[in-house]
């Protein structure tokens, strides 16, 4: 039914999902690889390090691709609003776009940063260049910050007051610290440094269980080891906090999170499994208890249930399986991350080096990856998780869409997805060949050329 | 409702579409004289370097200006942004397109190894960038027109695709293809190659000579279709700027024509500036003619004052931060054993 009274519903939910899924993977490495290769020049200046200048040089550059990448994947976004959302912008811009706001200032000082970065590797002394280039971990976290804003006013709208006549009064700090920012801001940042170091690292996993193992290699791979797995345990608390207070902020979305049909103490915790339209959970493996145990740490905790809700306030049976399921490789493979994490650890500090088991060594290759399916599978809990609302409890997605014909946008659909593997395809070709030559000059021993070079964007060398 | 705050942040949505506009203009005009040079002899490929070599710093930097307005309108002004896009989705559909395929290919041309290869990229960024600012243009045309409101019953394509968007989009051509010319000159120059001097000097005057010719065309159509705006044109405040680009463009095209090559660059911005800058203050106080006033429209003083702030901030940290960077620019590299 609602199908037939928003024709282009179901087009524009795709072509939003496609777009942000693929921007979310330009965002770790956009946030948090300047922090990486900072620590990288840092150790490089400071121990006269050059091997470490060198590495930090090549992420740079690898950055600032990204960046552009990212920059044409964003600005796709900003028009999607209007495109395929434009009544909601209209009707709730003033507190939806704060958030925003912020993230356009980010987004410029980024650009500009990076560039003077960029340039500065041969124009300015190294420690002055290394202090222009802590303008970057700042800028980026206040675009993850924004982005978050605005995200988090979604799940938990605050600051808005509506008027008599219909119009918005909109206490900018209320709507722009919501509830849900303290735990999103927290647990998306941590998951953005945490999958840029599992990702960094695994190129150089990989380049281990190919044979290369000199100082260049051990470098690369254990600073942005490091930083993710120290990270990784911290993120498993905050993830926990956040899946909790989802019970008393988006009820709806811990329902479908944990598959809870009836509203119900001793709930048990359901690993897999799907549930269908009369509440019957199947496949799966059910740990009694579990559930309420582990969001109010007493078995004898109330979990609301999908059916508590009326149907057209919560998410339909596929929204909440895809939810359930997105939860449940989410934290799958965090705590994969975890135990990885206590293996590294272990061998660092009881036997001062770097662990040498093969096995270690494919499991961090497979990290990298593994870090993005998490972060994707984070995004698919939020969103999915929170339908069938754009904004909780005050829009409907079906209420925010466009007028425009279906096939407009289906056409829409069809165009992004050729971009967007023209995109991918030119923007990894770029990557390999960078790596490639990269390669070449190491193994020759010649470091004459600027790692930039034959980089479509950069410094005018 | 805090009247003087919405002119203020009306002001700053103005100014960053003219920012986006002169910016990424050059931008675009660099791409539109690529796709003109064809590939038939040895000087078509070294202006075709000099292109590149000049847009390789840029890279997608100008969406910034872009992104910012998008933002600015939609906090500020949600129903307009809602009106807008309500009416003219399918030319920011186009535009959109055009700009990431023009992104895309200007990489793939890094890329590519084949001289097939290297011609299609060539074709998909040289038709994106006269694509992407004629469709731009052709939305703020399509509000000159008084056309766009969620509520006006003519079909959308009408709305878009009126005589006064295409007039509009033909003048951004017209003027990208322009300021990507002089910028182009002031590139060869600094190359110290006087035959692409004058290969882009002569361009530039063709493509002041179009400028003029286009912008005729635009006032005519303008005539027939909102006689309001043009008056307003000549009687408000906007008068100034009509001035401006008025006598700048030809100022700009007579210096280039007598070899004077100082001040054509600040010039041409200025009076492509004063263009967009124009026609904000013909419209004034309507966002929507006819239909939505900046009052009309903003949103409380409180999310006003944010995006205030954050204005600022742009001109606080960004200025000192894009002088730093020409700085650089033009710096000599410093010897360091990278090399």
């Amino acid at each position: 039914m609602l199908l037939q009274a928003e024709p282009a519903l179901l087009p524009s939910r795709i072509v939003m999902a496609f777009t942000l899924a693929a921007h979310i993977l330009l965002v770790p490495l956009g946030v948090a690889l300047p922090t990486l290769t900072l620590i990288m020049e840092a150790i490089g200046i400071f121990r006269k390090d050059a091997t470490a200048l060198k590495i930090a040089r090549r992420w740079s550059v690898v950055m600032a691709v990204q960046f552009a990448v990212g920059a044409v994947t964003g600005t796709i976004l900003s028009f999607e609003f209007g495109i395929l959302w434009p009544r909601m912008m209209g009707r709730f811009g003033a507190a939806f776009g704060l958030g925003f706001s912020i993230e356009g200032l980010a987004f410029f000082m980024e650009a500009v940063f990076i560039s003077i970065y960029l340039y500065g590797w041969k124009r300015l002394p190294p420690r002055l260049h290394l202090l222009t280039g802590l303008t970057l971990p700042p800028a980026g976290l206040l675009g993850a910050f924004g982005v978050l804003a605005a995200n988090s006013w979604m799940n938990t709208p605050g600051g808005v007051t509506i008027e008599p006549g219909g119009a918005l009064d909109v206490n900018v700090w209320s709507a722009l610290f919501t509830k849900a920012l303290t735990y999103e801001f927290w647990h998306f940042t941590i998951a953005i440094y945490m999958t840029a170091g599992f990702m960094v690292a695994s190129i150089y996993a990989v380049a281990w269980l190919r044979g290369r193992r000199d100082h260049y290699q051990r470098l690369a791979f254990a600073i942005p080891f490091s930083v993710g797995a120290a990270l990784s345990p911290l993120e498993f608390l905050v993830g926990d906090l956040a899946a909790r207070a989802l019970t008393s902020d988006q009820p709806t979305k811990f329902a479908a999170m944990e598959i809870t049909w009836r509203t119900q103490a001793y709930n048990p915790e359901v690993i897999g499994g799907l549930i269908d339209q009369s509440g019957n959970v199947r496949f799966g493996i059910s740990v009694p208890w579990l559930d309420s145990l582990l969001a109010g740490f007493s078995p004898t905790t109330v979990i609301r249930g999908l059916s508590s809700f009326a149907a057209d306030t919560r998410p339909n049976t596929v929204e909440s399986n895809l939810t359930h399921l997105a939860f449940d490789v989410m934290i799958g493979l965090g705590s994969a991350a975890v135990l990885l994490t206590v293996w590294y650890f272990v061998v660092l500090i009881r036997r001062r080096r770097l662990p040498e088991s093969v096995w270690f060594y494919r499991l961090a290759a497979l990290a990298g990856v593994g870090a993005y399916i998490s972060v994707e599978s984070g995004w698919v809990t939020t969103e999915v998780g929170r339908q069938p609302w754009i904004v909780y409890g005050a829009m409907r997605v079906s209420d925010a869409v466009t007028t425009a014909p279906a096939a407009f946008v289906w056409t829409m659909l069809v165009v992004l997805v050729v971009i967007y593997a023209l995109i991918a395809f030119f923007f990894l070709t770029l990557l390999l060949r960078l790596a490639a030559r990269w390669k070449r000059e190491d193994l020759a021993g010649t470091t004459a050329e600027s790692p930039e070079r034959g980089v479509p964007y950069g410094p005018r060398q | 409702m805090n009247a003087p705050l919405a002119y203020l942040v009306a002001g700053v949505l103005l100014l960053a579409v003219a920012a986006y506009s002169t910016a990424g203009g050059v931008d675009f005009g660099a791409g539109i004289w690529d796709l003109l040079a064809g590939h038939r002899d040895g000087q078509a490929r070294r202006a075709r370097e000099l292109i590149d070599h000049a847009m390789a710093p840029v890279w997608e930097v100008n969406n910034v200006w872009l992104v910012l307005s998008i933002v600015v309108c939609w906090t500020a002004f949600p129903p307009l942004f809602e009106s807008v896009f309500v009416s003219l989705y399918p030319l920011f559909a186009l535009a959109l397109v055009g700009l990431v395929l023009r992104g895309a290919f200007f990489a793939f041309r890094h890329i590519a190894d084949d001289p097939r290869q290297h011609r299609i990229a060539d074709m998909v960024f040289g038709v994106s960038s006269v694509l992407t600012p004629f469709f731009f243009a052709a939305t703020l045309g399509a509000i000159a027109s008084g056309r766009v409101g969620t509520y006006v019953p003519e079909p959308v394509w009408q709305v878009s695709f009126s005589p006064m968007s295409m007039a509009f989009g033909l003048v951004s051509v017209a003027a990208t293809a322009l300021s990507g010319a002089v910028f182009l000159v002031g590139d060869a120059r600094r190359q110290e190659s006087p035959e692409l001097v004058e290969y882009f000097r002569t361009r530039a005057l063709l493509a002041a000579g179009i400028l003029v010719v286009a912008g005729t065309a635009a006032l005519i159509t303008i005539w027939f279709e909102r006689p309001q705006l043009l008056v307003a044109m000549f009687t408000t405040p906007a008068l100034a700027f009509v001035l401006a680009v008025m006598a700048l463009t030809p100022a700009a095209a007579f210096l280039l024509w007598r070899r004077i090559f100082r001040w054509y660059r600040i010039l041409t911005v200025a009076a492509i500036g004063s263009l967009v800058v124009a026609w904000g203050f013909a419209q004034s106080p309507y966002l929507l003619p006819g239909l939505l006033t900046i009052e009309q429209a903003a949103s409380p003083e409180s999310t006003l004052i944010l995006v205030t702030v954050v204005a600022a901030c742009v001109v606080l940290i960004i200025c000192p931060s894009i002088a730093l960077l020409v700085y650089l620019d033009q710096r000599s590299v410093l010897e360091s054993p990278e090399g």
